[in-house]
């Protein structure tokens, strides 16, 4: 939005700009053309005086006062001839000369009316006068106190180097009228140019308005006045989410609010809601109305590891918890419960950062509403306990080449000999203590740094699988294979490896609800091409559906270790695996029980046929394969 | 209708400029001509002539010229008023050059002053030493 008006008011002043500078040239072009015409007419009176003077001098000897005086034939027939130049430019031509006194008198005076007679006195500016008198040097006057004249050219008349007189023109203010007739149509293209580029302004003016107007009516929410989602998409191309924090702010309880006030009360919430958080948030930072009683406030932060979200956050659930909302004379009071991601730039995109500042606001729902719960203040604890490592312990693991592999045997039942291994990653810690992943996984879920985990693990399992010549299997989410960045990984991987390949499994877990299956398919199918098996892990717990089989190109079924664990002692556990046993048979897939921990689970499992058996019973998961 | 606008801006402008310029003008040489009378009684043969000295200090305009101070004339000859008599036109003044004291008159654009030496010695009129310039022995 402020790109827009940035561009309109560049547009904008640009066209001021333009306008000025075609003004300003105008008035140039005129005063050109004042000063050309100007000078034509300066050119012609320069003419005449110099055909008066040569005349003069023709018929005067020496001394033109005397001469004229005692010639009025002469007087008369020179100024018929000066008559015929007098026009209405040239209004009046005379010739003065200087008495002793340093009074100016006629000599000659060509005018057709208001003429003098010879040695008659007029007064004029001695002292310009009598500058071109000492000099002997033409000169033109500009006849501002003089209402009927605008210029005066003076040429002095010389004889023996001495000036006896001066030849006066005097231009008639017709003149500059006459040109600016001239040039007046000229005038009038650009006062029409000027009102047409006027109107396209306040056109322009008037359309950018509007613009803005529909533009910012379709990026804002009209009941909250914060932005609203067509926003979001457009922000989520632009944001450089380094800058910001997000939070996530649902309204508790809002449902009882419309069922119980009606939804007129539940507007009134929801706009108070959003004036308070506008009010408590920056200019900087970014309100969203995210969904029905859900907000989106990107906060910019000032430091990478800045903890504001998280106070501004704080600062809103207190602001609300302590306001009262009247609305048709009933009190409502109201709580929030806000949920933070204090470091996006760590997530493969911002609607992942989302996705997390999400589930943070879900947990501050589960733990009873009303609270703020960020990574930070989620991990704090655990962080400080040692119960789950951060994001930046399992980057330092990675640079430090302390992620690593364990393995644990998968046997065949019948044979009990080894088959295959099922790789589990681990971390060193820099004691050389190991740290499971359940401990680490969480805290780069969505993140860069998971991606790097992948890549890891799955160079080792290659490693193995070349030094050993043994089956390997690797685990791996559906949403993995949904992600572009980690399924490019894994076909990159592949086709480094490709004749380690098909003694690849990947091991898909069960307990995520897939989505978007067309997809899911397509690309195990292309895995499957380089001979890779697929296996679903854990099957009979999380979202078991049978439909898996008939969408899926499944090689493998591991039965989760929940119904394998009690399999001797619990007979649903027995009769459910039993099924799921003849149920694979039927569809020709290969079935491993897990989590097999003592002989009598390990005779049960014969007992059901199930091919392959894994567990502490049979072997414990080690750094090295057997 | 710009060229109206023009026309009916400037011609008052214009107007207003020579009327100013005169009274500034015939204010001084009023003046200079009596400097002793507090109030100068003045009358025209020209009606509007009669406005310029309105709005002169220490003037005032009178309906008879036998009371007349200052005597303005445009065309009128053969005044027997004993006024100090001055000319419009340097026509009247040179038909009136024995008994007008000076003139004021525009030619060729131009303001002109002008004043008789023999008439003012009649008057007993000593000018200024601003107005000496302007004093003419004979026409």
């Amino acid at each position: 939005m402020k790109h827009v008006k940035k561009l309109y008011s560049f547009i904008f002043f640009s066209i001021v700009l333009a306008i000025a500078y075609l003004f300003i040239s105008t008035a140039q072009i005129q005063q050109t053309l004042n000063k050309n015409v100007e000078n034509i007419f300066i050119q012609g009176a320069k003419s005449f005086a110099e055909n008066i003077n040569t005349q003069i001098k023709t018929v005067i000897k020496a001394d033109p006062y005397k001469e004229l005086k005692e010639n009025p034939a002469l007087q008369k027939r020179m100024e018929h001839a000066l008559s015929i130049i007098v026009n209405d430019t040239f209004k009046y031509i005379f010739v003065l000369y200087r008495d002793s006194n340093g009074n100016y008198r006629y000599l000659l005076d060509g005018s057709k009316e208001d003429k003098a007679r010879f040695n008659q006195r007029l007064s004029i500016d001695k002292k310009l006068w009598s500058s071109v008198y000492d000099t002997k040097v033409p000169l033109i006057i500009n006849q501002k106190e003089l209402d009927n004249l605008w210029i005066t050219y003076l040429k002095p008349v010389i004889f023996d180097d001495k000036t006896v007189a001066i030849i006066a023109i005097d231009f008639s203010t017709q003149l500059p009228q006459n040109i600016y007739n001239a040039i007046e149509p000229l005038n009038k293209i650009f006062i029409y140019i000027f009102i047409a580029i006027g109107i396209l302004i306040i056109i322009l003016v008037y359309q950018s308005m509007r613009s803005i107007k529909i533009k910012k009516e379709s990026i804002t929410d009209p009941l909250t006045k914060a932005y609203n989602r067509n926003y979001l998409r457009d922000l989520l191309n632009n944001i450089n989410i380094t800058k910001y924090q997000i939070m996530m702010l649902d309204i508790d309880h809002f449902k009882q609010v419309n069922d119980n006030y009606g939804h007129k009360a539940g507007d009134y919430i929801l706009a108070s809601t959003a004036k308070i958080i506008q009010n408590e948030i920056r200019d900087d930072d970014i309100l969203i109305r995210f969904g029905g009683e859900e907000f989106l406030v990107f906060i910019k932060k000032s430091s990478i590891n800045s903890n504001l979200a998280y106070n501004i956050g704080q600062r809103i659930r207190k602001k609300i918890e302590a306001s009262y909302f009247y609305y048709e004379d009933k009190e409502l009071q109201i709580t929030v419960s806000i949920g933070i991601s204090c470091q996006p730039e760590h997530f493969k995109s911002v609607s992942l950062a989302i996705k997390y500042a999400d589930e943070m606001l879900y947990r501050a729902k589960r733990e009873g509403r009303n609270q703020v719960v960020s990574e930070i203040t989620e991990n704090t604890a655990a962080l400080e306990g040692g119960e789950i490592k951060s994001i930046n312990d399992v980057k330092s693991a990675l640079e430090d080449n302390r992620i690593i592999c364990f393995f644990q045997a998968i046997y065949n039942t019948k044979s009990a000999t080894i088959i295959k291994y099922e790789a589990l990653v681990r971390m060193r810690e820099k004691d050389n203590s190991i740290i499971p992943p359940i401990k680490f996984l969480e805290s780069i879920m969505y993140t860069n740094v998971y991606n790097d985990l992948t890549k890891c693990v799955l160079e080792s399992v290659f490693t193995q699988i070349k030094e050993k010549k043994i089956q390997i299997s690797t685990n791996l989410n559906f949403s993995d294979i949904l992600d572009n960045k980690i399924f490019n990984l894994i076909i990159t991987e592949l086709d480094a490896h490709k004749e380690l390949s098909s003694w690849l499994i990947i091991e898909l877990l069960e307990y995520e609800l897939i989505e978007e299956i067309t997809i899911i398919q397509s690309r195990l199918l292309q895995i499957k091409e380089y001979g890779v098996k697929i296996a679903i892990d854990d099957f009979g717990s999380g979202y078991s559906n049978y439909t898996i089989f008939k969408l899926l190109p499944i090689d493998i079924l591991k039965i989760d270790g929940s119904l394998i664990k009690d399999i001797d002692t619990s007979e649903t556990s027995y009769k459910i695996t039993h099924s799921i046993t003849l149920l694979a048979k039927e569809l020709g897939i290969t079935t491993v029980a897990e989590f097999v921990h003592s002989k009598e689970v390990l005779e049960t499992v014969k007992t059901l046929q199930i091919d392959e058996v894994q567990g502490f019973y049979l072997a414990k998961p080690s750094e090295k394969i057997l | 209708m710009k060229k109206i606008i023009f026309i009916l801006l400037l011609v008052p402008l214009l107007f207003a400029s020579d009327i100013k310029t005169e009274q500034k003008i015939y204010g001084l040489i009023i003046h200079a001509l009596l400097p002793q009378k507090a109030e100068i009684k003045v009358w025209s043969d020209n009606q509007s002539q009669k406005e310029i000295f309105r709005l002169i200090q220490g003037v005032k305009c009178v309906e008879n010229p036998n009371d007349a101070d200052f005597l303005l004339l445009s065309k009128r000859k053969n005044l027997t008023a004993k006024g100090i008599k001055f000319a419009t036109n340097i026509q009247l003044l040179e038909a009136e050059k024995d008994s007008i004291v000076g003139g004021f008159f525009w030619q060729k654009g131009r303001p002109n002053i002008l004043f008789l030496r023999k008439n003012l010695k009649k008057h007993n009129i000593n000018l200024p030493e601003s107005m000496q310039e302007y004093i003419e022995d004979e026409l």
